[in-house]
């Protein structure tokens, strides 16, 4: 997989991060710029609403990457329902697939965007699978 | 703009395939980028417009460790009712963005046999033990098997066909610089058309 450049490491992100109104968007870090940045893959989740079927199929894509050496993270935002992240939901349809529950972090836009973008960085340039594991997986 | 009116204008809005914003999803040896495809989420959020990712029919049919395929070995029944699964699972919010009067379109991914917009790969006699021979295939000009089934969820429910392209990293040799110009141009057109019908292409 020489010339593969994937970088194993994905986010889980809510639509309101990835979609920010423009009236919310000066106050929050540049999300999809940070994770970018830090070589992660984003899965978009959906809008505050019912969206069952989705979710299920979200879960089944985490569970084959979290089965496969596959980083997973969550990022919340403060202020959006359940931090945007359909935990309620989406964990026990983790759990259900055996799957442990993504660190989370979570955004607060009531804090400089500045310092929530790097904070966010620092989060994510932090996390990694053990070495074991990546070893196990990434050849 | 205010909240009320941001709320309620119409929007644009680019339904992007997955591996688009997530290259871990691309078969092994496919990923071209660490995770986002920078260049087309850029070209999107320049114009104005919101990203709705799609699901990986592929991953989560065959899994992140399989092997590559062409059109007709996805073209199963099975892999039809699981893309079928996707669409449904999709469509209620394609269908909320149009009945609102939102712009949108669809960016998929050219020569991929599941996502391909203009071109998907082909290769009729690819099956068996996976020894085949490098570019071992060729490009025909039709949809992969996940957008032809998404586009015909979509017209279950009467919505109309969505202006779309492919960004072409599956078409043998790729090429971002003219991947850009090709994506450039699309979204142009678009707005020149939203421009010529009165409407203003810079509203988000």
């Amino acid at each position: 997989m020489s010339e593969d450049a994937r970088g194993w490491r994905i986010a889980l992100v809510p639509d309101a991060l990835i979609n920010s109104p423009a009236a919310a968007a000066a106050a929050r870090p540049d999300v999809l710029g940070v994770l970018e940045v830090n070589g992660y893959g984003v899965l978009q989740l959906p809008p505050p609403g019912e969206h069952r079927l989705l979710l299920a199929v979200i879960a089944d894509q985490v569970a084959e990457y979290s089965h496969h050496g596959y980083a997973v993270v969550a990022i919340g935002v403060r202020g959006e329902a359940g931090d945007g992240l359909h935990w309620r939901r989406l964990a026990p349809l983790l759990r259900h697939r055996g799957v442990a529950l993504p660190p989370r972090h979570i955004i607060r836009p009531d804090l400089d965007a500045a310092a929530e973008g790097q904070r966010l960085g620092a989060f994510l340039a932090g996390y990694d699978l053990p070495v074991e594991e990546q070893r196990r997986w990434r050849v | 703009m205010e909240p009320d009116t941001e709320q309620k204008a119409p929007r644009k809005v680019a339904l992007i395939a997955n591996c688009l914003l997530n290259q871990n999803a691309k078969v092994c040896e496919g990923a071209h980028y660490r995770g986002v495809v920078s260049p087309v989420v850029e070209a999107l959020r320049r114009r104005g417009y919101r990203l709705q990712q799609l699901p990986c029919p592929e991953l989560a049919f065959a899994g992140v460790r399989r092997w590559w395929a062409v059109y007709e070995q996805y073209d199963t029944p099975a892999y039809r009712d699981h893309c079928r699964r996707l669409a449904q699972a999709i469509a209620p919010q394609i269908e909320e963005y149009l009945r609102r009067g939102d712009e949108v379109i669809l960016v998929g991914l050219d020569g991929s046999p599941s996502t391909g917009v203009r071109f998907t790969s082909s290769a009729p006699d690819w099956g068996g033990r996976p020894n085949r021979p490098e570019d071992d295939w060729r490009l025909v000009a039709r949809r992969g098997i996940w957008i032809e089934e998404l586009e015909a969820e979509l017209a279950r429910r009467g919505l109309p066909p969505l202006p779309a392209t492919g960004w072409a990293l599956d078409m043998g040799r790729f090429d971002e610089a003219g991947s850009r110009r090709d994506l450039e141009e699309f979204l142009d057109r678009r707005e020149k058309a939203a421009a010529s019908q009165g409407e203003d292409p810079a509203a988000p």
